[in-house]
């Protein structure tokens, strides 16, 4: 019978500290390396939305990363490097395009991390083969990594500008994302990771 | 209760060089054996260990997202392994997987006897506490892949909380760019310490993160102990050759054997560790009706 109660409690115990990570970890993914989905043709992103068109509907918003937010050990541990995420870049449009992006308003150190089964030139952030419509870039694996300066954490509004795509054969920009990263009032959105 | 690492590795040279082996068939900048995969399919993208991601595919099966399989190298990879578990046991987990392996390692190397180790003696518990994990993991899948809570609620656990991630980045750190190593979110922290510094150091065998937080490895040894139940292979414990040493007690990583020295397949991952390291060749790994009716 103790065996009986003691596996029990073991089987309970591991249950209910799972689930507690799964809550915490969306509690601080609202602001640590949020990921997020990237559609174009979707002009400019000024609140959530829902893009339709030749392919899956995908869902985009502006993003806000407030630093508030942030988990303990982070904010003791690695305050200084914030970053944000995306697997999945579609082309809703009508016509194949060579995908280019580009950070606005870059005030702070950026560095970019890019993995994808397409080619893509690091200087120009451009992918080399036109992205067909309904498709999406395949193994995908872009990461955005903000150097916040010491001087800059405590500030409200620590970076504020937005992610572009542009057609790189046109120049025309297809889709603008804003990005906020700050503290405080911001609204957060996002906070589900790739498996969500 | 301490076994030096020395003896160990002597006794199991095959396993360690397998699992030194696994380290770079998987994990980049080497990843050689998701390299040549991708070769053969034409991919351009640059593997890595999330190539063979040993969650997410789980995740997708729970969470109702079953077309996201399809033409996926990690679903595939994560399907094959627990194929293979049917048939001859969760190898990959005790010769392959590179998480395991360098949990294992720095137990086996960081001299810290037994007795000031966290150890479980009883498997039943040992079970409960790591099919608590895979429910636990289950339930979320399900919560969020057929959206009954929202996912800023409760996020999944498959990249918050991954020790592929971790590892990745500290292997690219220390043999490429060490800007790798830079971001630490608060979920990698938390896994760092359970995997390496609780799982590893300070529990017996070095195998806590694979024991309590890895749905692979928990779900490989469920199948694992279905496919004993019908005569395919696993590690099985003669008792008329035991003389009662223990050693088989103190070796095995994953906790797996009872006082009786009989076997908890669902835990074992058929390292072989015990069969090596018992004076008397108590332990056989084989396959077999009368094989199949031994297990508990």
């Amino acid at each position: 019978m103790n065996r009986l109660v003691a596996v029990v409690t073991a089987f309970v115990t591991m249950f209910l500290i799972t689930v507690g990570a799964g809550v915490y970890s969306a509690s601080y993914g609202k602001a640590e390396l949020v990921h997020f989905w990237v559609a174009f043709p979707a002009g400019n992103v000024t609140a959530p939305m829902v893009l339709r068109g030749a392919g899956p509907p995908i869902s985009l918003s502006p993003i806000k990363i407030d630093l508030d937010q942030r988990g303990f050990l982070k904010n003791w541990l690695n305050p200084a490097i914030e970053g944000f995420s995306t697997h999945w870049i579609y082309n809703l449009g009508k016509k194949p395009v060579r995908v280019q992006m580009e950070l606005v308003n870059c005030t702070i150190p950026v560095r970019w991390e890019v993995s994808a089964n397409l080619a893509y030139d690091p200087e120009t952030h451009t992918f080399a083969e036109p992205l067909m419509p309904g498709q999406s870039i395949k193994n995908l694996g872009i990461d955005w990594f903000f150097d916040i300066p010491a001087y800059y954490l405590d500030e409200e509004v620590i970076y504020n500008g937005g992610l572009k795509i542009i057609d790189a054969d046109t120049g025309e920009t297809l889709t603008f994302i804003p990005i906020k990263i700050g503290r405080g009032q911001a609204a957060l959105t996002g906070g589900a990771d790739c498996c969500s | 209760m301490f076994m030096r690492a020395r003896k160990v590795i002597s006794k199991n040279k095959l396993r360690y060089l397998s699992l030194f082996a696994g380290f770079f068939l998987f994990v980049a900048p080497f990843a050689l054996l998701t390299r040549l995969v991708y070769f053969l399919l034409g991919n351009v993208a640059e593997p890595d260990l999330h190539t063979i991601c040993l969650r997410m595919p789980i995740d997708w099966i729970f969470g109702g997202k079953f077309y996201m399989i399809f033409g996926s190298v990690m679903a595939g990879f994560v399907i094959l392994v627990l194929i293979l578990s049917l048939f001859v046991g969760p190898l990959f987990c005790g010769w392959l997987c590179p998480v395991g392996a360098v949990s294992e390692g720095i137990s086996r190397l960081i001299p810290i006897p037994n007795r000031f180790r966290i150890f479980v003696k009883d498997t039943k518990v040992t079970m409960g506490l790591r099919y608590g994990f895979l429910a636990g993991f289950v339930a979320i899948s399900m919560l969020v892949g057929y959206k009954i809570i929202a996912s800023t609620d409760i996020s999944t656990i498959c990249c918050r909380y991954c020790t592929s991630s971790v590892l990745q980045n500290i292997a690219i750190g220390v043999f490429g760019n060490i800007t790798a190593v830079e971001y630490w979110h608060t979920g990698a922290i938390l896994s760092l310490t359970a995997w390496l510094i609780i799982g590893g150091i300070f529990m017996v065998g070095g195998r806590g993160w694979c024991l309590f937080f890895c749905p692979l490895g928990a779900l490989s040894g469920l199948i694992h102990k279905a496919g004993a139940k019908l005569g395919f292979y696993r590690m099985r414990f003669d008792s008329t050759k035991c003389k009662d040493c223990k050693t088989c007690k103190t070796v095995c990583p994953t906790w797996a054997i009872n006082d009786n020295h009989s076997i908890e397949t669902s835990l074992c991952i058929n390292c072989k560790e015990c069969s090596n390291l018992c004076p008397s060749g108590a332990f056989v790994f084989n396959r077999g009706k009368e094989n199949a009716k031994l297990v508990s």
